[in-house]
């Protein structure tokens, strides 16, 4: 579904470059962890999965159609969802408006989007009350299932998330990666998650590690 | 139509910024307002003007002219000159009335006869008033051909520039009008009717010059009242005090003078300034030109649009200045809130949002927020238009005042009639008075009312100007947006 073909990415200079030729493979319906420590380039590979970015050299392939070809801006609208480590939700807006908005921005299709969106907040755990409030009145757990509720109801193949239990305790975590694991196995998503938490990407299907430049499978 | 619902979320929520917009938006918007009533208003009042204020062509006997006539007769004849100034006769008047451009007309004979039955005003050197004259309670002992009391043929009193100005004005009794041609009817000044105990319904005696044995009974049917300043701004050395003038149908001002048909002078109020030189050409047809001259005088007329073409100069200049400078606010406001606002941008371009529709999102918020300023500029656009006019209106007054109050033109100037009435002025009399200035107090009486009135057409005329300048504010803090980088944004 989505591939890397011999991507290498670099700052300044090709010398200096994070990584060079990766070619890794996702599938759909698999939940995928990218792991690795802070600062080698994990989140840079993600913003290039999610259309953020672009490879210094090689291509993104999406169903082997390079993202140059689709545009990084379409391809973000209509196959790609992000879920981010500080939820980047719209502040101005309540829970649910927060979905709708994504909803109508991807064309999601769905006849009623806030009866879908009510519903899939309540299958998380934020039910009407909270779903009405302005967002930055929600704690952060709370926004964080937003943001995944946002990236669920969009109807976007592929769902790629940055260190999205960076800010949560242990319980939130744990409820985090199963959401993300039903994205997956129930809706058929390709999910990838980049974490720098071993126990976050244990819960993962496939695991890549990226040490010394180089990505390996676990 | 996402964005029109996010922009309405975003202004409501952020209710403080949307009100400190709104303010400054307001602010600018009631000085465009005012700035368009007042460039408005100043168009108005010069058409209306134009319309209300007319021009005025005198006819009388060219000047000029007749001083080249005599010093060529001097030098021929090697006799002392004299300068003949001829008369108009009174059918080439009546015949040049009768032109589609003329909306009245008025004659003017101006001589001058003894008073008999009661005293004349004189003054001496000092100011004092003493009475004088003729009459039985003293003769005069000025043997000249000159009376001591001004007699001003008329034919309409209420086209005579003093009068119409309110510099003088009917104390008792009426003006004399063209239904007092054929009468003895005559109207005299307040202190010369006080001095001598007379009013309304009394009766004068006069004797005119040429004969001094011929007297006249004249019925008073009007007593008014000269400007106060005109008694020593008028009065020159020798010459009789204002109050001894006095208004007479032109025909018996004629009697006075021992000549019939004629007038020393007509003066034509047009139905416009525009009308002037076509006037001028076809009434140049019926006279003499080599005697005679037709001056045209749209003073008033040209004042006013002086005055209102600087209104309306100010106005325009305060229009641009207000909304160039109300385009740079607002676009570094918006460019501040842009950057504020970078963070929500980079999530609606990671959704996948246009750029384009991030920049209407930021235009229908500013649209939002100036349809409330508009609201309030056009309420209260017109006080600050009526205060700002006020301001501006007086220190045009005063500027033009300045420049006009120059030494008066002196006496003998080479025109006739078209600076000030002519029917005021007695016959071989220099124009205009020693000392006189040659608009005399009009400055104040012309300065125009400016109706600012607010229309349909203004308040469009505000709204395009708001819309272009927040249009040219969002363009300019856009430039940031469209350069926004969503991954530099988010992943920061």
């Amino acid at each position: 579904m989505l591939s890397t073909k011999d991507v290498s990415y670099w700052y300044d200079n090709q010398e200096g470059a994070l990584y060079k030729d990766v070619n890794l493979d996702f599938e759909s319906g698999k939940l995928y962890g990218i792991i690795g420590s802070s600062g080698s380039g994990k989140t840079t590979l993600l913003t290039m999965l999610a259309g953020l970015d672009r490879p210094s050299k090689g291509e993104i392939l999406y169903n082997d159609t390079s993202l140059k070809q689709i545009s990084l801006s379409k391809y973000r609208n209509q196959y790609v969802s992000i879920v981010f480590q500080s939820y980047n939700l719209l502040p101005y807006m309540s829970a649910v408006d927060n979905v709708v908005t994504a909803m109508k921005i991807t064309h999601s299709e769905s006849e009623n989007m806030r009866d879908k969106a009510m519903r899939t907040l309540a299958k998380v755990g934020i039910d009407e009350t909270l779903a009405v409030k302005n967002v930055l009145k929600l704690s952060g757990g709370q926004q964080q299932r937003v943001a995944i509720v946002r990236a669920m109801c969009c109807d976007a193949p592929i769902v790629v998330a940055d260190e999205p239990t960076g800010n949560l305790d242990e319980t939130n975590t744990q409820e985090i990666i199963t959401l993300f694991q039903e994205l997956a196995h129930e809706q058929d998503k390709c999910v990838i998650l980049v974490t720098h938490e071993k126990e976050v990407s244990k819960r993962c299907d496939i695991q890549y590690e990226l040490s010394k430049k180089k990505f390996t499978q676990v | 139509m996402n964005f029109l619902k996010r922009a309405w979320q975003n202004i409501t929520f952020k209710k403080g910024r949307s009100l400190l917009l709104i303010i400054v938006m307001t602010v600018i918007m009631v000085f465009i307002m005012a700035g368009l009533l007042i460039r408005n208003g100043a168009v108005a009042t010069v058409e209306n003007t134009k319309n209300e204020a007319g021009a005025s062509v005198t006819l009388a006997a060219d000047r000029q002219k007749a001083f080249s006539k005599m010093r060529k007769q001097a030098s021929s004849s090697g006799e002392r000159p004299s300068l003949n100034m001829e008369s108009v006769s009174l059918k080439t008047v009546k015949k040049i009335a009768k032109l589609s451009q003329v909306k009245s007309y008025n004659v003017s004979v101006s001589t001058s006869v003894d008073a008999d039955s009661f005293d004349s005003i004189s003054t001496s050197s000092g100011s004092s008033v003493m009475m004088g004259g003729g009459g039985p309670q003293g003769e005069s002992d000025d043997d000249s051909t000159t009376g001591d009391i001004t007699v001003n043929g008329v034919n309409d009193m209420s086209t005579i520039t003093e009068f119409k100005n309110n510099k003088s004005t009917i104390k008792s009794g009426r003006a004399l009008n063209s239904d007092d041609v054929g009468t003895k009817n005559v109207v005299i000044e307040n202190e010369l009717a006080k001095e001598n105990d007379l009013e309304v319904g009394d009766t004068i005696t006069v004797k005119d010059t040429t004969s001094d044995t011929n007297s006249y009974e004249l019925t008073i049917v009007g007593i008014y009242k000269a400007s106060s300043t005109s008694t020593s701004q008028m009065m020159g050395p020798g010459q009789s005090d204002p109050s001894n003038t006095i208004y007479t149908a032109y025909d018996l001002a004629n009697t006075f003078k021992g000549q019939s048909g004629k007038v020393d002078s007509a003066t034509y109020s047009l139905n416009s300034p525009t009308q002037k030189s076509a006037f001028i050409k076809t009434a140049k047809k019926d006279i003499n030109t080599n005697k005679f001259s037709l001056v045209a005088d749209d003073s008033t007329y040209q004042q006013l649009k002086k005055s209102m073409k600087q209104m309306e100069s100010f106005a325009n200049k305060i229009v641009w200045l207000v909304a160039i400078a109300g385009t740079i606010i607002l676009a570094l406001i918006i460019i501040l809130m842009v950057r504020e606002r970078r963070y929500e941008m980079g999530v609606l371009l990671s959704l996948g949002e246009s750029r384009i529709k991030i920049v209407g999102q930021l235009l229908v918020e500013m649209l939002m927020l100036l349809i409330v300023s508009l609201t309030l500029a056009g309420a209260t656009g017109k006080f600050a238009g009526q205060a700002l006019s006020k301001q501006m209106m007086s220190q045009i007054t005063s500027t033009t005042t300045s420049s006009t109050d120059q030494p008066g033109r002196m006496g003998g100037a080479p025109t006739t009639g078209p600076s000030s009435n002519s029917g005021e002025k007695p016959s071989g009399q220099p124009n205009g008075q020693p000392g006189q200035t040659a608009n005399n107090g009009t400055n104040k009486q012309n300065q125009p009312e400016m109706k600012l009135q607010i229309s349909a057409v203004t308040l469009l005329q505000l709204g395009a100007f708001g819309f272009t300048i927040i249009a040219f504010a969002v363009l300019l803090a856009s430039m940031n947006i469209l350069r926004l980088e969503p991954r530099k944004i988010l992943i920061g």
